[in-house]
């Protein structure tokens, strides 16, 4: 009879537990993340400012910064004391708008002064969230313009470029200050070069109605959006209006623009180019706009454009008459100078900027004005009894930038200059005026712009806002100009 | 070895010295070790059916007549090795042979596969590119097929070409393989090897007792408690390849009084890391075996296994990795509070019960019945990055970060010279990225956590994809002697499995939850929130934690159904055997899910949930039943030229299933069944000499197999369209031919000389089928929606030329096609023992791409005119084929040299081999020690070509690179030395 020997099995348990042996579980504990703060003296910490300013003295610019000099750069080398600038992060890679950049300002309000830091590191939000302070080591880094705005970051070649992802933590501390940004208050025409990188907060504005109303455009996902979607945002309180800009690869790029009317806040950018401003936002959080019935469209007509202008011709200009280089007078125009020094003058040039014989032009650039608005307004058209009246003229644009040209009219203009604010103005919106993308040695039609659908008596006007900032400093040329009815 | 051999020759003179009138063969076999007799030894007359067994004395005495002149007796038993015995019959003379000894089979060797098996198990990505037959051959006692177990299977060598899902393995009598891919899951009953001693194996498709069986032959496990010898075990193992130290005990009561037996086991083991870098492993098994004798006809015996088991795992590396980090570099574990963790675990949970019941019906028929049930989980863990939260004011979601992973490429020195041209800003973000790369390289678990801290949600979370299981197995054996030399075997089984498959959050990484939303879903304009992203529209916007199900969930149901019958029968000259079997197989996906991109259909827009062309494009709710029916017939014989010359051929014709992963081509997010899904068509044959006596054996085998509609899918990113698809081959047809050998000779009773080689050839006969699908290829159609035509976008797969993909004549992954041994043995009296082999390797291939083949090769995406707002990023043409935009710089000679299927380094491996045992008291004491790779050398064992960036210029830019190319051929690397040291107390 065979028994079991218990012994032999209490034996067996216990050189098992004997000889079991720990293994790591999955119960990780959360680990801690507190960290001390950078420990730099004063001494090492330099203003962000200071570097702007090393930069500007390396341009020799008057003390200024030259935003299109791109090819100057100040080098920072290594030493015995590494010098440091600290700075609140006002972007965030969190839904792809940016990517591998870090914009700073050097402070959460009332910042004086921006820099994109290019690292090679993505993502960045995981690390460097809205608001956080940093320290940059600015020793074995360069500062120069980079895309139109101060940029620090890596020697390639003559350039400024990524700092290397190995190198992150070398060049970029996190404190445990975190603070909420406050944007800095500011409207379209007071953009400026030197607010660059900053977070600023535009208090009433709204997408363009061909955005928002008359279509409905994604933030940055329709056919024609390469890299970047390009939309416009006006302001509610002047015709300013600047370039909003989405990354083709944010989270965001397929939603529907807002299409009311209130604040945002945005970081003032530039294009890729360097050359135009740029609004782009974190997140669609960052835009306040409320419903679609509170907007500040233009009235406007639009009529489409018609197959052929009617032969009976109620006024024209072909400025042939005006006096070159005064301003245009005569032939029933109202030539009005709202602001600034410049007005609508008859010109003459050759060579590939040519003029049409003599043609009309309006222009801030070396005014000084810090703003320029123009008018010249065509005498009153009677659409009643002029059926199918149309519209037509050219334009052509040398470095509008900025500024603006629109072709406007009024049903209830009283024809003095000092009724022109007060009267109410729309747009003609199918009239194409030319754009700073434009070739400026070409001439561009405006179409056969359909009036027939409008009534009443109407005058029509070439509104020109711009100023003396450089961004702004446009100059538009017109000539042509011509309105037919059957 | 001494007392045996005197016994040997005892043996001979005793036919000499014997009186008697009667020719008798009789004798008696004792344990080698302790001198007990052996009961229930079979004793065989090689060449003859002339069969018996020993009694309980240990003791046999042939009953039928014994044939005259020089015969081999062949003494075999579990749990011993087998013996051959050369004796002489003369006419009416007694052949006493008393006293035979049988060596107890310590089977420590078998630890070894189970080491190696599940190495391989742990990387196989069920890319089928890695895992390893080895645990087949295990108790195989071919000396070919022992080479192939014990010393090719570190290399991945496979005999024949053939994977594990090409093998069966059976646990009393009951299949094992898993239905979702055919591949048994060792890790179910790993770390039990005292109570798997009990093996049956039976090579390619000859015939077995319990089942049809497939190529690569059929292991039968017993598991009965009855089976087991008396007594107890206890050892320990230390080794550096997977753990590092494993404890096991066990015990077997034998037959007690009343009838019952048990046996219980429980082992662990365990391992920080194994010889790649934060491997650790964590398993317990426990096993209770026990059995009841009823009367004198019948037995129930109860087995239940729980081994379970947790991996962390490591990956196939790039030569560029692998030139900066070495063999031992693993990129998924990192630091956490000082520890090491590992990202990617794989855990398996899945206990074993099973009831099986044996039926001496009458003495020649026995009958024995089995119910089995397996439930529970297979979780493999990986970090989600992909964490977002939701605007709900804008109907947005912002987030997702980038795979975290430290050879992400990006990472690498080579992504920063890609340029043609580098500049000296490119070599500098090299360096850094190379010394980065070099000092730390490993995954930064704190950043994940900050991140999460400082967003407040789960940016980054770990995951688990989860099956879980539920299988019901019925089966019914029947093996009955119809005549003293025709048996009949038949089989009937069912077996019907509930899987539920999903993703689970295993742990938010200290965040407060994860939106369940796809964060890289194409947008739809002003519809994010409610539209594709989701994974559940019926549930939007979940926020999910710890333990939640999410991403995708949905169950495979599967019957199967088959039987199979089988006639073996033994003559003097020839052994043959006829079988055949049918099974009836079904598999239902049911989604629990109704996915963003898979929409239920609209009627009300005239929406079906089918298309042309593409097939079902919901994802909720029960697909199509898909049914196969498959037949198989084989047949074979064994013709005994002579005692010594056998000549054993085997054929077989039969169809297979498509497995369940097979089956569906996206299962995660919708019911689409693969198109052109068939089942595969299967013929083999194999002709062998066999050579025997008393010093050699040896077996010289040719082998064809021939295998047509198979098929194949695969998953991964590529940029070729820019985005994550689904690859799916079919119609693959391959053939695998060659030879191999086995020779062994035993020079002097304790000097064995031994030598195997394998040659073969297994490539593609054709260019199988290829498409792709992706949750956002669509393409536009024009339907009459009220009888207007409409432009309608429509999901489409999308193909590439004529729509194959150019792998005829490649060579089909997977080992060395030529494999080379040389060895010897030597047992020493003294209970001690060693043995070296010297192995060598050559022609493995890698994995080829498919698309790479593809005339997407050929095709220049920026050549397609885009179609807007249609196709979300993705161009695909109309038609949904992309061909006709061959790149204007093609070169045809260039290309070739582009499309060479690389073929890795030969190599020779050196194992040493040792082990000795002593007797203390009643207790039995020894050790068996291995060191394999003795000379260290490096060697790829696969490896596969990545599918990311694989058109013809693209391909030139990588092969151009400074650095290598960016997404060169991922390899998996044999182990360095390693060694494998265990002790053992037998009683």
């Amino acid at each position: 009879m065979k028994t079991i020997n218990l012994n032999k099995i209490i034996l067996l348990t216990l050189s098992l537990v004997v000889f079991s042996a720990c293994v790591q579980d999955d119960d990780f504990d959360t680990p801690n993340l507190s960290f001390g703060e950078p420990n730099i003296p004063a001494s090492q910490i330099r203003t962000m400012g200071s570097l702007a300013g090393d930069l500007a003295q390396a341009q020799d610019n008057f003390g200024e910064i030259d935003y299109e000099d791109e090819s100057t750069v100040v080098s920072y080398t290594f030493n015995d004391n590494d010098e440091y600038i600290t700075g609140y992060v006002i972007s965030s890679d969190e839904a792809g708008n940016f990517f591998e950049e870090l914009i700073i300002q050097d402070n959460f309000e009332n910042p004086t002064v921006g820099i994109k830091v290019l690292i090679d590191v993505n993502p960045l939000f995981t690390k460097y969230e809205v608001g956080r302070k940093v320290y940059i080591k600015v020793s074995g880094l360069s500062v120069g313009i980079t895309n139109g705005v101060l940029s620090i970051g890596v020697l390639n070649g003559t350039e400024v470029d990524k700092i290397p992802s190995g190198s992150e933590t070398n060049f970029i501390l996190r404190s445990n200050d975190v603070e909420t940004i406050v944007p800095l208050p500011l409207t379209i025409s007071s953009f400026s070069s030197d607010k660059t990188n900053m977070m600023v907060g535009l208090a009433d504005a709204q997408f363009n109605r061909n955005e928002v109303i008359n279509n409905s455009l994604t933030y940055a996902a329709e056919g024609s959006d390469e890299f970047d979607g390009e939309r416009t945002l006006e302001s509610c309180t002047s015709s300013a209006t600047v370039v909003f800009s989405t990354s083709t690869f944010s989270d965001f790029r397929g939603l529907l623009l807002p299409s009311g009317r209130g604040s945002i806040n945005a970081i003032l950018t530039k294009d890729f180019f360097g050359e135009v401003f740029n609004l782009s936002i974190n997140t669609p959080e960052d835009i306040n706009f409320d419903d679609e019935a509170m907007r500040c469209d233009p009235i406007e007509i639009s009529c489409g454009l018609a197959a052929a202008a009617g032969p009976n011709n109620l006024f024209e200009d072909d400025f042939e008459g005006q006096s070159v280089n005064s301003l245009i007078s005569g032939n029933g125009w109202t030539n009005f100078i709202e602001a600034g020094t410049e007005g609508w003058e008859a010109y003459t040039a050759g060579g590939t900027n040519a003029s049409q014989g003599v043609s009309a032009r309006v222009g801030s650039f070396g005014s000084g004005d810090s703003s320029s608005v123009a008018w010249l307004i065509t005498p009153q058209i009677d659409l009643d009894t002029n059926p199918g009246a149309t519209l037509q003229f050219e334009t052509s644009n040398s470095f509008s930038d900025s500024s603006t040209m629109d072709v406007l009219f009024s049903n209830d203009w009283d024809g003095t200059e000092a009724g022109i604010s007060t009267a109410t103005w729309g747009i003609l919106s199918d009239a194409y005026v030319t754009d700073d993308d434009d070739f400026f040695g070409s001439w561009f039609e405006s179409g056969i712009v359909d009036l027939s659908c409008a009534t009443g008596q109407i005058h029509i006007a070439f509104k020109y806002v711009g100023s003396g900032v450089a961004e702004f400093d446009g100059t538009y040329e017109l000539d042509f100009v011509s309105i037919d009815a059957q | 070895m001494k007392k045996s051999l005197l016994i040997f020759l005892l043996g001979i003179f005793s036919a000499f010295t014997t009186f008697a009138q009667e020719t008798i063969v009789k004798g008696s076999v004792l344990d080698g070790t302790t001198g007990e007799p052996i009961p229930g030894v079979t004793i065989t007359i090689e060449g003859t059916s002339i069969v018996t067994t020993t009694n309980s004395n240990g003791e046999f005495q042939f009953e039928t007549i014994v044939p005259l002149g020089e015969q081999v007796l062949k003494i075999e038993s579990t749990d011993y090795v087998t013996k051959r015995y050369p004796i002489v019959v003369n006419e009416g003379q007694t052949v006493d042979i008393s006293g035979m000894t049988l060596d107890y089979d310590s089977s420590d060797k078998k630890d070894l596969f189970i080491i190696s098996i599940s190495d391989d198990n742990l990387n196989s990505e069920d890319d089928g590119l890695t895992d390893n037959v080895s645990g087949l051959l295990q108790s195989s006692r071919d000396v070919f097929l022992n080479a192939a177990a014990f010393d090719f299977s570190a290399t991945f060598f496979r005999p024949r070409g053939l994977d594990n899902a090409n093998g069966k393995v059976l646990i009393n009598g009951v299949e094992m393989n898993k239905q979702f891919n055919g591949r048994p899951q060792w890790g179910n009953w790993g770390g039990i090897n005292d109570l798997q001693r009990n093996q049956e194996f039976t090579m390619g498709m000859s015939a077995n007792d319990y089942t049809f069986g497939d190529l690569a032959g059929t292991n039968n496990i017993i598991m009965r408690a009855s089976k087991y010898r008396e007594g107890g075990r206890v050892s320990y193992a230390s080794a550096n390849r997977s753990y590092t130290g494993r404890v096991m005990a066990s015990y077997n009561s034998g037959v007690l009084e009343g009838g019952w037996a048990f046996s219980v086991l429980a082992s662990r083991r365990y391992g920080d890391e194994g010889f790649v870098d934060g491997t650790l492993y964590d398993s317990n098994s426990i096993v209770a075996v026990v059995e009841k004798q009823l009367g004198d006809k019948h037995s129930l015996n109860f087995t239940s296994i729980y081994a379970q088991n947790r991996r962390g795992r490591s990956t196939a590396i790039t030569e560029e990795v692998y030139n900066l980090k070495g063999r031992e570099y693993n990129p998924f574990w990192g630091e956490q509070n000082g520890e090491i963790r590992n990202s990617r675990i794989r855990e398996i949970n899945e206990p074993i019960l099973m009831l099986n019941h044996y039926w001496e019906i009458t003495p020649k028929v026995r009958l024995n019945t089995n119910i089995a049930y397996q439930f529970g989980e297979i979780a493999n863990s990986r970090i989600d990055n992909n964490g977002s939260r939701l605007d709900a004011i804008n109907d947005g979601q912002y987030g997702g970060a980038r795979n975290p992973t430290p050879e992400y490429y990006q990472n690498l020195p080579s992504y920063h010279l890609d340029d043609p041209n580098p500049t000296a800003y490119d070599y500098q973000l090299a360096y850094i990225a190379q010394q980065e790369f070099i000092n730390d390289g490993q995954l930064d678990w704190n950043t994940l956590y900050g991140a999460n801290a400082i967003n407040g949600y789960s940016v980054y979370a770990l995951q688990s994809d989860v099956i879980e299981d539920k299988q019901l197995s019925f089966n019914s054996i029947l093996d009955a002697d119809l005549a003293d030399n025709i048996r009949l075997n038949a089989n009937f089984s069912y077996r019907t499995l509930n899987s539920q498959n999903y993703a689970r959050i295993d742990d938010l990484l200290g965040g407060s939850g994860y939106l369940d939303i796809d964060a890289f879903a194409e947008q739809q304009a002003g519809q994010q929130s409610v539209g594709q992203a989701q994974s559940d529209i019926r549930n939007p916007n979940r926020i999910v934690t710890e333990g939640d199900r999410y991403k995708y969930n949905y169950d495979i149901n599967s019957d199967v159904a088959s039987g199979f019958a089988q006639f073996q029968f033994k003559y003097d000259k020839i052994d043959f055997y006829v079988g055949a079997n049918i099974s009836q197989t079904t598999y239902q996906r049911d989604g629990k899910y109704e996915n963003g991109f898979f929409k239920d259909p609209n009627p009300a827009l005239g929406e079906t949930g089918f298309l042309d062309g593409f097939g079902d494009i919901t994802s909720y709710g029960e697909s199509e039943k898909l049914e196969f029916s498959n037949y198989g017939v084989k047949a074979g014989f064994t013709y005994k030229i002579t005692g010594k010359h056998l000549i054993d051929v085997n054929g077989s014709y039969f169809t297979k299933a498509p497995s369940i992963r097979n089956s569906f081509g996206n299962a995660r997010q919708s019911n689409q069944i693969v198109l052109g899904l068939e089942s595969e068509t299967i013929q083999s044959f194999d002709a062998s000499y066999i050579y025997r006596s008393p010093t050699v054996k040896a077996r010289l085998t040719g082998f064809y197999s021939g295998f047509q509609d198979g098929t194949d899918i695969g998953f991964f990113f590529t940029e070729n369209s820019s985005n994550f698809v689904q690859e799916v081959q079919t119609n693959i047809d391959r053939r695998h031919i060659g030879a191999e050998l086995g020779i062994e000779a035993q020079v002097t009773p304790t000097i064995k000389l031994k030598a195997a080689a394998s040659i073969g050839q297994y490539t593609f006969t054709n260019n199988p089928d290829l498409y792709y699908t992706a949750a956002d290829f669509s393409t536009i159609r024009t339907l009459p929606l009220n009888g207007i035509p409409t432009e309608v976008a429509q999901k489409t797969v999308l193909t590439y030329g004529d729509g194959t993909t150019a792998l005829k004549d490649l060579h089909v992954s997977g080992g060395p096609e030529r494999a080379f041994q040389i060895g010897f043995e030597y047992r020493d009296p003294d209970f001690w023992n060693i043995g070296v082999t010297s192995n060598f390797f050559s022609h493995a291939y890698v994995d080829a791409s498919a698309l790479k083949r593809s005339a997407s090769f050929t095709q220049d995406v920026d050549l397609l005119p885009t179609l807007p707002g249609v196709n979300g990023g993705v161009d695909i043409p109309n038609n949904g084929n992309f061909s006709g935009y061959t790149f204007n710089d093609y070169d045809e000679e260039v290309a070739k040299e582009l499309l060479k299927q690389e073929q890795f380094d030969s190599y020779m491996l050196v194992n040493v081999i040792g082990g000795k045992s002593w007797k203390v008291g009643d207790y039995f004491v020894g050790f068996f020690a291995t060191i394999n790779n003795v000379f260290n050398q490096e060697y790829r064992t696969g490896g596969f070509e990545q599918s990311r960036r694989v058109d013809y210029r693209s391909q030139i830019e990588e092969q151009n690179n400074d650095g290598g190319p960016v997404f060169g051929n991922r390899y998996f690397f044999g182990n360095g030395t390693t060694y494998y040291l265990n002790v053992y107390l037998r009683f």
